[in-house]
């Protein structure tokens, strides 16, 4: 019998920077779902019940998500970052408050977008370098869809 | 910058006249020594483009309330308190009164009130803004 003694492919790929960029879009996930489920509660006007409901189904896509990025830093060997102060210390990202007019909710939200989509094309782009071909395939998967939110928001908004 | 810059891009969407006024405002955010001006001429070309434009006017008005402070003080003679600004308004003077009744909502006591709008000195850190800023500008009597 004998015992393997090549690396684990984790062993490999773990990297801190993949880490810590997985740690940061996990931060910004979870603030993005935090504003999200605020304009969902407070957003009033004459688009309250589209709005009302894609900002529902935004959090929750994100609730799944946050969960998806956490078990991945754990699939690497790491611990994930967590708690509300940590993770908004983390994500540094601009809140807003309630009440807001209807379109600036869709605007705040668009910049908290964009945020998460830079952080995770930097985590993509690391992981890509360092050959971990699993982390950067979760960030192409989230990547698309906050892409394809952004171009919804940006449609809702053009006049 | 690159909002604005992005803004004049924009063929077919941007008339000549709104170019101009774009420019202007460009000129005065990167100069950054006249608020008062920056905040009127802002006002005027959101009045008239930001239907059109809602997300480059949304991040220009963040920009601008993360860099604007309204110095508010009781009489002439009184050192200054300062207060966030608020771009809930089209018109610099609903501006300049709804910053007024945030001082008056923090407690200040406005005997003669003077305020004035003035750029930030510092980059704005969230919650907390700076304690002196380095510009001054001329008081606008209410």
């Amino acid at each position: 019998m004998s015992i393997s003694t090549a690396k684990s492919p984790v062993a490999v790929n773990k990297d801190p920077k993949i880490v810590d960029g997985l740690n940061l879009v996990l931060a910004d996930s979870y603030a993005l779902m935090a504003l999200t489920h605020l304009a969902h509660w407070n957003v009033e006007g004459s688009d309250f019940f589209p709005l009302h409901k894609i900002f529902q189904e935004q959090y929750e896509n994100l609730f799944e998500a946050v969960d998806e990025i956490a078990e991945r830093v754990r699939a690497l060997d790491a611990y994930a970052i967590g708690g509300l102060g940590v993770l908004a210390k983390a994500a540094e990202m601009e809140e807003f408050k309630s009440p807001l007019p209807q379109k600036d909710y869709v605007a705040a939200l668009i910049i908290a977008h964009e945020k998460v989509v830079d952080d995770a094309v930097r985590t993509r782009n690391e992981a890509g370098t360092a050959g971990d071909l699993q982390t950067q395939d979760l960030m192409i998967k989230r990547l698309q869809w906050h892409e394809k939110t952004l171009w919804m928001f940006k449609s809702y908004l053009k006049n | 910058m690159e909002v604005i810059d992005e803004l004049i891009g924009q063929a077919g969407t941007v008339s000549a006249d709104e170019v101009d006024h774009l420019l202007e405002l460009r000129w005065k955010l990167r100069q950054y020594d006249d608020a008062e001006g920056a905040l009127k001429l802002f006002c005027e070309v959101r009045l008239r483009m930001e239907q059109r434009h809602y997300l480059a006017f949304f991040r220009m008005r963040r920009w601008l309330e993360n860099h604007l402070l309204a110095s508010v003080s009781i009489c002439p003679e009184a050192n200054p308190q300062f207060v966030p600004v608020k771009l809930d308004h089209y018109c610099v003077e609903a501006i300049r009164r709804a910053s007024l009744c945030l001082a008056l909502r923090r407690g200040y006591v406005l005997l003669a009130p003077r305020l004035r709008f003035m750029f930030r000195e510092v980059e704005f850190t969230k919650g907390n803004p700076p304690s002196a800023p380095s510009r001054s500008l001329e008081l606008a009597e209410l």
